[in-house]
């Protein structure tokens, strides 16, 4: 048991430990040059005590801090009575999220990651204010309980991201990777940034309607934010999620299917348990547009007389970590790919839209289901591209506009945006409100 | 502890270094409905430096004060790394020393206020939402941040400072049928506890709003002239104008650097916009910033021409401008990044009136509900709205996001009101190349504008 918590025991009824220790090292090009490199060393914990019923809690970075215990303890002679315990003693699922390789890397490795795309793409797009990045970390997440959890965890993540505003624009292409192990940018991903930054080489407006609109893998956060949302128990416990007495009813279009997959093997947020010590395990939110569960940390859980799902997680919309408060939360979510090329989606579209981002998202009511964004991509006319998308907004609500979605490409790529890393296909909504020309 | 850090940037075989140590403490007081969440303190100390050598630059951030000495060394010898590549030598502007204490004395002092009394006020002003009964749930929070900071840097300036924020905040959620609504409140969002105190009306106020949009109907997509009170204006000019004058986004960018020349004309000449870390009480005033640079104010359009904009000591040496004293960290795991203090757009000679009559068919949109930016892209959403019919103000719309460019935008600025009021509590993210920062000390103020045409998205 860390000291930390042998100290707490001697003090209060129970007591849980998070704590995490991280090494970065973090290098930044902008416009094909060398900018910066990052090197951080982070130790951070928090700790929450139970005594006579009440919850109390108190955080530290860099935590060799007089009073960290005595913080907590006093939270919880303030606090509201708690119905639940912490984590006890528990299995958890295997796990492979350490690689050596990366945990060697220094600045110079990731320097040699940049210098390859930056050769590459330099040759054919010599006039972009192309901004490249490359990263790796290594570190060791230790949650223990005085009711004898003890989740540990070492872990390493190397990504690299590379991206430039189209000429004259605000908007632009940026593409990226992450794994466990090193990354290097192969060709197919090079050449898809080259022919999507030449295709936004003009700009296109359409005209105010409505239209039908892929959401790229890039762009699924604005599908699955809204559905994080809504399937979240704390929500369903305040009873201000629209899924509310859903349970089991048709929510999305049929070829839909969600997972919350915290398991996914080579991915930087894959996690065997959660931030409160309770094991993770891979699960079916949405099957084929049904409705299959909500998730539940131990607090909501206990509120709503069911276990927790193993998403207690330290994450908010704008920000995770030692300091966030649990919430029920996605690890990993992922939609199942289809069986159709994105290419042939895209030639099947007489108008519509090709969506890459959605920007002022967090400003709607997405709890509800609903996103009004200005949208970036591009324009499809008669199965090609057209141009970059200027002066246009989307909006619409996934449980009316998800319910009839054509198509899933077979083809996946990450998605993040808000949400911890997944992955997500193209997919196809018949239509969404337009607001352009 | 002083001496030690100055030691160690001095000796460094740099062009120039800094070292900020800092001891930082959050309250959080979180109500959840009915439920207490949170009763939670967070302690944070470490130290950041950054180092240019050789026309490079390196940066890091350490727990350990002890270690300070050879993580410099380190950091030095990436710089150098970094410097060796650069055939464009970045390098800082020169700024004065200053040797120089900036404590803070608020007229009624957070941290010598009790636990139970923040308490017992998040608690009051949560209870009287829930007493209405359209309320379903509430978010309402007490947030205190204060930090004490030592920075030295390699010219020779010793300087100790305070941060101080706190202010009471949270979203009132409101329900009829399958109609949920959001309204937001917030107040404080400076150095002192007094404002806290005795604001009940102003809840109130919020609770009838978020009450009132459980009738209202979605806003229209397309494109509208709209009047955008003080709070959505503050919000307007922080994202699509305030965050393209920070010269660290400009830096690399040569499309909008090119475009941005000072000199040029953005808006008519009714459009006056300033930066001004000096205006007292606000939740971006400031003394000294994150590199040792006095806060001031900046104007960054007089009478619609550019005439300046927020720097680095970094990008002030690149772009040949004065400094400005923008340079900010959140905290200790954060480089200084440039951001706006509090960002203004000065008082016109219109009224809310005269604009409103001047409206056939577009919308009147209040409150602030956060925003982004890209470039000259912004987008931001509003709390609510009325739409305006034959220059009258008519019923109450929900559901509201609105975008444009930039340039157009501004341009499209044809009256500004004589009515300006700041935000109370601030609030910023950005990330400038790193992580996202959230910057609760960033303010907002502005007169309500006109705008021409914006691009509303809605049903």
């Amino acid at each position: 048991m860390h000291p930390l918590l042998e100290n707490a025991k001697r003090t209060v009824d129970q007591a849980e430990m998070y704590w995490n220790q991280s090494h970065s090292i973090v290098v930044r090009y902008e416009n094909y040059r060398l900018q910066q490199v990052t090197e951080n060393d982070v130790s951070e914990a928090s700790l929450r005590v139970i005594q006579n019923g009440k919850i109390g809690s108190a955080y530290a970075v860099f935590p060799n801090q007089e009073g960290f215990l005595d913080n907590a303890v006093t939270g919880a002679q303030y606090g509201d009575p708690v119905s639940y315990s912490f984590a006890g003693k528990a299995d958890y699922p295997k796990l492979d999220n350490y690689s050596e390789a990366t945990a060697q890397l220094k600045s110079s490795d990731l320097i040699e990651v940049c210098e390859s795309i930056k050769t590459k793409l330099q040759k054919q797009l010599p006039d972009v204010a192309l901004g490249i990045g490359a990263s790796c970390e290594r570190s060791e997440l230790t949650i223990q309980t005085t009711q004898g959890a003890n989740a540990t965890s070492k872990s390493t993540g190397a990504s690299f991201y590379f991206g430039a505003p189209f000429k004259g624009a605000g908007v632009g292409v940026f593409k990226s990777r992450s794994g466990i192990a090193p990354q290097v940018a192969d060709g197919a991903l090079l050449d898809e940034f080259i022919t999507w930054y030449n295709w936004g080489n003009q700009s296109s407006t359409p005209s105010t309607g409505r239209l039908p609109v892929i959401l790229a893998p890039e762009a699924a956060f604005l599908m699955m934010m809204p559905l994080l949302a809504g399937v979240s128990g704390e929500a369903a416990w305040k009873k201000t999620s629209p899924l509310t007495q859903r349970l089991g009813e048709k929510i999305l279009s049929d070829k839909l299917t969600i997972y919350e997959n915290p398991l996914l093997a080579g991915n930087t947020d894959a996690r065997a348990f959660d931030d409160e010590g309770v094991p993770c395990a891979k699960r079916a939110i949405v099957e084929r547009g049904i409705l299959k569960e909500f998730l539940f940390d131990q607090r909501v859980g206990a509120a709503m007389s069911t276990p927790s799902t193993g998403n207690g997680f330290k994450r908010t919309m704008f920000g995770s970590g030692n300091e966030t408060s649990i919430s029920p939360w996605f690890c990993c979510p992922t939609i199942e790919p289809g069986d159709t090329s994105w290419h042939d989606i895209v030639k099947g579209i007489k108008e519509g839209l090709l969506i890459t981002n959605g920007m002022g998202f967090h400003s709607g009511n997405f709890p509800q289901g609903q996103f009004a964004v200005q949208a970036v991509g591009f324009h499809i006319i008669n199965g090609a591209v057209v141009g970059r998308l200027d002066k246009t907004m989307i909006s619409g609500n996934i449980y009316q506009d998800c319910l009839d979605v054509a198509a899933v490409s077979r083809d996946v790529g990450l998605c993040s945006g808000f949400l911890p890393l997944g992955t997500a296909p193209y997919v196809l909504i018949d239509s969404l409100q337009v607001a352009g020309k | 502890m002083k001496s030690t850090f100055a030691n160690i940037v001095s000796s460094l075989p740099a062009d120039y270094a800094d070292l900020r140590f800092e001891e930082n403490r959050k309250i959080r007081i979180g109500y959840e409905g009915k439920e207490l969440t949170e009763v939670a303190t967070t302690l944070t100390s470490g130290g950041h430096v950054r180092v240019y050598a050789h026309g490079g630059k390196a940066i890091s951030s350490f727990s350990d004060p002890g270690k300070a000495g050879p993580i410099a060394d380190a950091t030095c010898t990436s710089a150098i790394l970094v410097g060796n590549s650069r055939d464009k030598k970045l390098r800082v502007a020169s700024a004065p020393v200053i040797t120089e204490d900036f404590l803070i004395t608020p007229v009624r002092d957070p941290r010598t206020v009790s636990l139970k009394e923040k308490l017992d006020l998040t608690a009051h002003y949560n209870d009287i939402i829930l007493q209405n009964p359209h309320v379903i749930t509430t978010q309402t929070m007490y947030d205190e941040f204060t930090s004490r900071r030592i920075f030295v840097n390699s010219d020779g300036s010793i300087i100790e400072y305070e941060l101080i924020n706190v202010g009471v905040f949270g979203m009132i959620v409101t329900k009829k049928g399958s109609v949920v609504q959001r309204v937001r409140f917030a107040f404080g969002g400076n150095t002192d506890f007094s404002p806290l105190l005795g604001r009940e009306e102003d809840v109130r106020k919020q609770i009838t709003k978020a009450v009132e949009l459980l009738d209202a109907e979605p806003a229209k997509a397309g494109i509208f002239p709209v009047v955008l009170d003080p709070s959505e204006s503050g919000v307007f000019i922080h994202e699509a104008f305030g965050h393209l004058s920070e010269a660290d986004g400009l830096q690399n960018n040569p499309s909008f650097r090119a475009k941005l020349q000072l000199g040029i004309t953005l808006g008519k000449p009714i459009l006056n916009v300033t930066d001004d870390a000096t205006l007292p009480g606000l939740p971006g005033s400031y003394e000294i910033d994150d590199e040792g640079v006095r806060g001031m104010r900046t104007p960054l359009i007089t009478r619609g021409v550019l005439s300046g904009r927020m720097h680095s000591r970094e990008t002030a040496a690149e772009f040949g401008e004065p400094l400005s004293g923008n340079m900010r960290a959140v905290d200790v795991q954060c480089t200084p990044i440039v951001r706006m203090s509090n960002i203004l757009i000065e008082a016109g000679d219109s009224t809310f009136d005269d604009m409103v009559r001047s409206i056939d068919n577009g919308y009147y949109l209040v409150g602030a509900k956060g925003g982004q930016t890209s470039g000259d892209q912004f987008t931001f959403g509003a709390q609510w709205g009325y739409r305006i019919v034959n220059g009258q103000l008519g019923n109450m719309v929900r559901d509201i996001n609105m975008s444009g460019e930039l340039f157009s935008t501004l341009q499209a600025t044809s009256m500004i009101g004589d009515d300006v009021r700041f935000g109370e509590r601030g609030g910023c993210g950005k990330g400038g190349g790193g992580p996202m920062q959230m910057n609760r000390k960033s303010g907002k103020g502005s007169p309500h504008i006109k705008i021409d045409a914006v691009t509303i998205g809605g049903i």
